[in-house]
């Protein structure tokens, strides 16, 4: 979300800038009794002249904007994955890089692969969540797997390791 | 600019999306009176025409203001995007207030901290006032690295550096990337 945000503040600056301009420099041009450079102003008019307030056409923009409002308010007011771990005393760690490393840690593990893990934060540990294949017998050896690895990172006391294991799809 | 303040542009910007859309739609649906005219009508032509050129100027320095928003909003965001800067340490004085890049000072920091093979990368921030300035420190850890000696490294380094320059760090932050990678 925090790149999506920076991205599309670069969208809406790009916007704001080349829009405004074009603006100022239209209405300028208009001021001075002048032809437009590039937007058909007269053709503008007449199409806003005809429109209703009561056409479809504005209703589905009507429509269109209230989502895409109401989809950015939830997008922006959810509670967001914090971007770093705290492992106390002014230390912590990068949220991603540790998942990326506990993925690898699970995935070493014999007969396991694919593996994905989140970290939230439970109270001041944290609660990582491992998502993988492999035979479900083995996700004690999968949970000690990830538990040494929290060790090394000297983390928090961590609560339940939460360990999902999938079996592999055979080839038909 | 900071997260925060990414988000709370966009929670406006959402808001007066929901806030027009939702009008335009009361207006659509006949909730709110206008619904049987059109868009630009007659009596918001005839003032516009009226009072030219003044209007076409106005709208120009409305187009003016909407540009020098955006390429405000354009150089914050690429200034964030390229600053990677060292901070600045400030202190208010009787004739105004020193300030004083701190790529110089911190750069015998981030040397010291890069000494251990541990450490691929590190980057040092340093603001505040002096003799209690803020710490933020970003290190790069390589793959298979116990970050429980690794925060030793640290802590005695930055003592080192407190030492040296004869200053007390108020706060000190560290964030660490850990590379994934086969352990050690």
């Amino acid at each position: 979300m925090r790149t999506a945000n920076r991205l599309a503040t670069l969208l809406l600056a790009a916007a704001l800038l080349a829009g405004g301009a074009l603006l100022a420099v239209e209405a300028l041009l208009a001021a001075a009794g002048r032809r437009a450079l590039l937007v058909d102003t007269a053709a503008w008019s007449a199409a806003l002249g005809r429109t209703r307030w009561d056409d479809p056409i504005v209703r589905a923009a009507a429509v269109a904007a209230l989502l895409l409002g109401l989809g950015i308010l939830a997008a922006e007011l959810r509670r967001w994955s914090p971007a770093r771990l705290d492992a106390g005393g002014g230390w912590h760690l990068h949220r991603r890089s540790v998942e990326r490393r506990l993925a690898a840690a699970a995935g070493s593990v014999p007969g396991v692969g694919r593996a994905r893990v989140r970290v939230r934060r439970r109270g001041a540990g944290w609660r990582p969540r491992v998502v993988a294949t492999g035979d479900p017998a083995a996700s004690a050896e999968v949970a000690f797997a990830v538990r040494q690895e929290l060790h090394r990172l000297a983390a928090p006391c961590t609560g339940r390791v939460e360990v999902r294991l999938l079996p592999r799809r055979r080839a038909p | 600019m900071t997260n925060a303040a990414h988000r709370l542009l966009w929670t406006v910007v959402a808001l007066l999306l929901v806030a027009l859309g939702g009008t335009v739609l009361a207006v659509n649906l006949g909730r709110l009176p206008g619904g049987a005219g059109v868009l630009l009508d007659a009596g918001l032509r005839r003032p516009f025409r009226l009072a030219a050129p003044w209007g076409a100027l106005a709208l120009a320095v409305v187009g003016v203001l909407a540009a020098l928003a955006g390429l405000w909003l354009l150089r914050a965001e690429l200034g964030a995007a390229r600053g990677r800067g060292y901070g600045t340490l400030a202190h208010p004085g009787r004739r105004g207030r020193t300030r004083l890049a701190a790529g110089a000072l911190v750069r015998a920091l981030e040397r010291d901290l890069t000494g251990d093979p541990r450490i691929r990368r590190a980057h040092v921030v340093l603001t505040g006032t002096p003799p209690r300035p803020d710490l933020w420190i970003r290190v790069e850890v390589a793959a298979g690295t116990r970050t429980a000696g690794l925060r030793e490294h640290v802590d005695s380094a930055v003592r080192r550096y407190a030492d040296t320059m004869g200053c007390r760090p108020a706060r000190l932050d560290v964030t660490a990337h850990v590379d994934s990678g086969p352990s050690r």
